[in-house]
């Protein structure tokens, strides 16, 4: 016992000093879906996968196994695994944290329910429905759906949260397409009007919206959180301002939601108590209360282990000492995101709006970029780096889309005699005998790569990059002889600094998958500046009104996947698990989107 | 004294300006801003809104006209808004200078309180065991990085005997304000702040114990006891009052190191504190509430170091300024 009780502290120890060099930055992926740089190294995997197909074989169950009955009014522990404390911005329209998320999922939920392709249903606190245009959606707030204090949620909450969206005066990231979409929402952005002419109030339960465009992404992206507005205060009538709002103890202090559970009590960036409540509407909630504390990264083990805690995201460095504790189980699923290395090659034009591709580049080769691919052994990477628990990615929709994910691409699996055979038929060929190639005119070529710091695999794995590169004769050195904090590197990625040819990002891909967004051709966030006419034709097509057809989006979809498999603009590195560890003594919990248990029903057994 | 210390808080003010100008000079030359790697892998966020949002905040505007409109609202009191927190810095801080200062407090009572005694008992009676004894223990604490030590002690206490609560500075479920809360309050304090003291009593010490065994030999003390005065009232009366000014004087610095010294405590035992909204600030890009923290932290140094100076010149006439 002695000895077993020194390794445990040696592993909290190395798990610290792990963080500590952490503690500079985020890690290199900047986060996923809403969530943003915040979350340290919480993304996580699955234990094995098939040697080369790279297909993930996921091993860990989604749901928990104890099946015995709940205990009446049981209390449940969470913990919010940080280094540092919660913001606290309780509000879905304010908040930029994903720990602010992970807390409001207790006390406040969207009025509109969604299912495993994380498109909108009719199981949730309102039914909606769509006219044969797809441009005017009805929704219907059901009748037994009240705010924690007893009011009732009303039609007119469900607008204000469009009202402080589009407000000028709202300073976030949240005045998305999605909102701008709605009909006259951008005059009202403008402040020109103080109507948004596209929602329509029926009366208390029934109101209308018109979209300019319809679009499948309506089904994925529409915005169905409402915001107290007879608790808030209300901007439109100069109550309070939008200023105030944001910094309010209203979100900060005693928000209310019509969630399973309500807001006891908040201590300041370290824990939450919730209570039942009571009124829930799909029926009583299983446990009496539930605290959510702040559990640093270096202690959330131990404190799962003597029971602590019950609920957690495990960071991904800590699956060994987690893996074989009896008291636990571990469920995981693919996270909303993914690593990719994207290849330079152009500008960004600011008058114009628009990516201009420069097709001499130094990375304009297909075949070299394909090459530098089939180079990379991103398998040993997710094996050695992260045990197993990351694994390589084949195309830029993620897994996690399933009628999306086009399967039948493998990715380009590790083959190094493949690559140097592309090389040569390209025409990089080394020609002066050093042992590197040249370009295809016998210039010296020299690729610089930039790439975040931040967690300790970050070094690690840029290395073992340029090693993998270096072996089928590509030169490849760090930007500035070093890595970049996740600041100075998108400062750098973003403006197009002629210093980079490669970088390694990441991007979260919010629940629709649409990648516009991230590969547009008017979209500054298209990094890599790559464009190409058959790219905007398929990314059309793809939110196109046809699209509402899912068999033919997926047929978009595929030939899109398939199109940029071939062109590789960027490689779709590795793809993640995100880890629960849950106590055994939790029952009905269940991480499958497309499950039909609601947290409302997750209780503790003894 | 009057004239001293206002000449003193006069020069402060000068020097407070200069190390604003400075820090927001030096903070504006980080690359990038809250804006940029907040919104990098979120994908809501378009490019429009980061434009309108640094619009907002005026990020956009050169460094001087913002340093001018953060100067102009500071010395009314509004250190400006926080991008990540969006509340105003004064707010934000408020919240977490309540737990740093009772950790801050905690760590340095208890510090003088194992350290002056232990100092004294190795003075007075050098190379006893108890002296060897203290002296190894010094070493120890010197020697021992404060996060290794905090997490054998959270490890110890917390998760094997179960004594003390793993982090955190209160229990959410007692009611705020009962006499349970202030227990529960304490138990959270109890780890922490004795991780820290008995890492901090290194110092004060060595120098107790050596000025002591110093004073010891000195002609007065030979003086006094060749007088006939009883041995305890030699140390109290003459060996002591010598020997504790440099440990007065360390006082003021010892306060200086109160406001951002506790980062690592507040680390590992998710203490929210100053120490922790510093560190994530500076990686946030969080300007304002950086500069507002370090010129928090930059007064502390200033006015302990007058703190040092008063209690000096009050304890030991001799250096009394005119």
């Amino acid at each position: 016992m002695k000895k077993r009780s020194f390794l445990l502290l040696a592993s909290l120890m190395l798990v610290l000093s792990v963080f500590l060099a952490a503690c500079s930055g985020n890690d290199n992926a900047s986060g996923d879906g809403k969530d943003k740089g915040k979350d340290k190294d919480t993304d996580n995997g699955t234990t094995e996968k098939g040697d080369d197909d790279n297909k993930a074989e996921l091993d860990f169950p989604l749901a928990v196994s104890n099946d015995k009955e709940a205990m009446e009014d049981g209390e449940m522990t969470v913990a919010l695994v940080a280094d540092e404390p919660f913001e606290g911005t309780l509000s879905t329209v304010f908040y930029s944290v994903q720990y602010d998320a992970e807390i409001m999922e207790y006390f406040d939920e969207a009025l509109l329910d969604v299912d495993g392709d994380y498109l909108i249903t009719n199981e949730g606190a309102a039914t909606y429905e769509l006219s044969e245009d797809n441009k005017t959606l009805k929704l219907k707030i059901k009748d037994n759906v009240n705010w924690s204090d007893g009011e009732p949620v009303k039609t007119s909450d469900l607008l204000y949260s469009y009202q402080l969206l589009g407000h000028p005066d709202y300073v976030g990231d949240r005045y998305g397409f999605m909102i701008e979409n709605i009909e006259g929402m951008p005059a009202y952005h403008e402040g020109k009007t103080k109507e948004i002419s596209g929602i329509k109030i029926i009366d208390e339960k029934n109101m209308e919206f018109k979209f300019t465009e319809a679009t499948p992404s309506i089904l994925s992206g529409f915005w169905s959180n409402a915001t107290p507005r007879h608790h808030v205060g209300d901007v439109m009538t100069g109550e309070v301002t939008m200023k105030d709002l944001e910094s309010s103890d209203k979100i900060r202090v005693n928000p209310i939601g019509f969630g399973p559970y309500k807001v006891d009590k908040i201590v300041p960036g370290e824990s939450i108590l919730f209570s039942r409540n009571d009124d829930y509407w799909r029926g009583k909630p299983a446990l009496k209360s539930i605290v959510q504390k702040v559990v640093s990264s270096a202690t959330i083990v131990e404190s799962m282990k003597n029971g602590d805690v019950d609920l957690a995201t495990i960071p991904a460095d800590q699956y060994l000492t987690v893996k074989d504790v009896d008291t636990l189980e571990l469920l995981a699923k693919v996270d909303l995101s993914y690593t990719y290395i994207g290849f330079k090659q152009g500008k960004w034009d600011a008058k114009k709006k628009e990516n201009i591709t420069d097709p001499n580049a130094k990375m304009a080769s297909k075949e070299l970029r394909q090459a530098m691919w089939y180079a990379m052994d991103n398998a040993t990477i997710g094996e050695k780096l992260y045990h197993g628990l990351r694994f390589p990615g084949t195309t830029l929709i993620i897994p996690v889309f399933e009628s999306f994910h086009n399967k039948e691409i493998e990715g380009r699996p590790y083959d190094p005699e493949k690559a140097k055979e592309l090389l040569e038929e390209a025409g990089f060929k080394d020609t002066d005998g050093d042992g590197i190639r040249e370009d295809q005119n016998g210039e010296k070529l020299v690729i610089n790569f930039a790439s975040m710091s931040g967690g300790e695999t970050a070094e690690p794995i840029a290395k073992a990059y340029m090693q993998n590169w270096a072996d089928v004769g590509l030169k490849v050195e760090l930007v500035d002889g070093r890595l970049h904090d996740i600041n100075a590197f998108y400062d750098m990625v973003e403006n197009d600094d002629p210093k980079i040819d490669i970088y390694q990002g990441a991007w979260g891909t919010g629940s629709d998958p649409d990648p516009s967004g991230t590969y547009g051709r008017t979209d500054s966030f298209n990094m890599t500046r790559w464009t190409s006419e058959k790219n905007d034709e398929l990314l059309k097509q793809g939110t196109s009104e046809k699209a509402f057809d899912l068999e033919y989006r997926k047929k978009v979809y595929d030939e899109w996947q398939e199109y940029m498999f071939e062109e590789v603009p960027a490689i779709p590195t590795v793809y993640r698990y995100k880890l629960k560890g849950v106590n055994k003594r939790v029952v009905n919990y269940d991480i499958d989107p497309a499950s039909e248990t609601r947290l409302y029903e997750v209780g503790v057994s003894e | 004294m009057i004239k001293f210390i206002l000449r003193r808080t006069l020069i402060m003010i000068p020097q407070l300006l200069l190390l604003s100008l400075i820090i927001f000079v030096l903070a504006k030359q980080m690359p990038g801003d809250a804006v940029t790697g907040a919104f990098m892998g979120n994908p809501n966020a378009t490019p429009e809104q980061m434009e309108s949002i640094r619009e907002h905040y005026g990020l956009n505007d050169p460094w001087y006209v913002q340093y001018g409109n953060w100067i102009g609202k500071a010395v009314k009191g509004d250190l400006g808004q926080s991008y990540t927190h969006k509340q105003p810095v004064t707010h934000l801080l408020a919240g977490r200078v309540a737990n740093t200062v009772t950790l801050s407090l905690f760590v340095l009572i208890v510090t003088y309180a194992i350290a002056i005694p232990l100092g004294i008992i190795a003075g007075r009676w050098t190379d006893t065991w108890a002296d060897k004894l203290i002296v190894t223990y010094n070493y120890f604490s010197f020697a021992t990085p404060l996060f290794v030590f905090a997490l054998l002690m959270l490890f110890l206490f917390s998760f094997v005997l179960g004594w003390f609560p793993s982090g955190g500075s209160v229990d959410v479920r007692i009611e705020t304000g009962t006499w349970a809360y202030y227990v529960s309050k304490l138990k959270h304090l109890v780890l922490p702040g004795m991780s820290g003291a008995l890492l901090a009593t290194f110092g004060t010490i060595q120098y107790l114990r050596n000025d002591i065994i110093d004073t010891k030999l000195k002609d007065f003390v030979k003086t006094a006891r060749a007088k006939g005065v009883p041995e305890g009232k030699v140390y109290t009366r003459h060996i002591l009052r010598n020997s504790m000014l440099p440990i007065a004087a360390f006082l003021g610095y010892e306060v200086t190191g109160l406001i951002a010294g506790s980062i690592f405590l507040e680390m590992i035992f998710s203490y929210p504190g100053l120490g922790q909204l510093f560190i994530q600030s500076i990686t946030g890009r969080d300007f304002t509430v950086t500069t507002a923290i370090v010129m928090i932290s930059g007064t502390a140094v200033i006015v302990g170091t007058m703190l040092s100076d008063i209690i000096l010149s009050a304890i030991d006439p001799r250096i009394r300024i005119e």
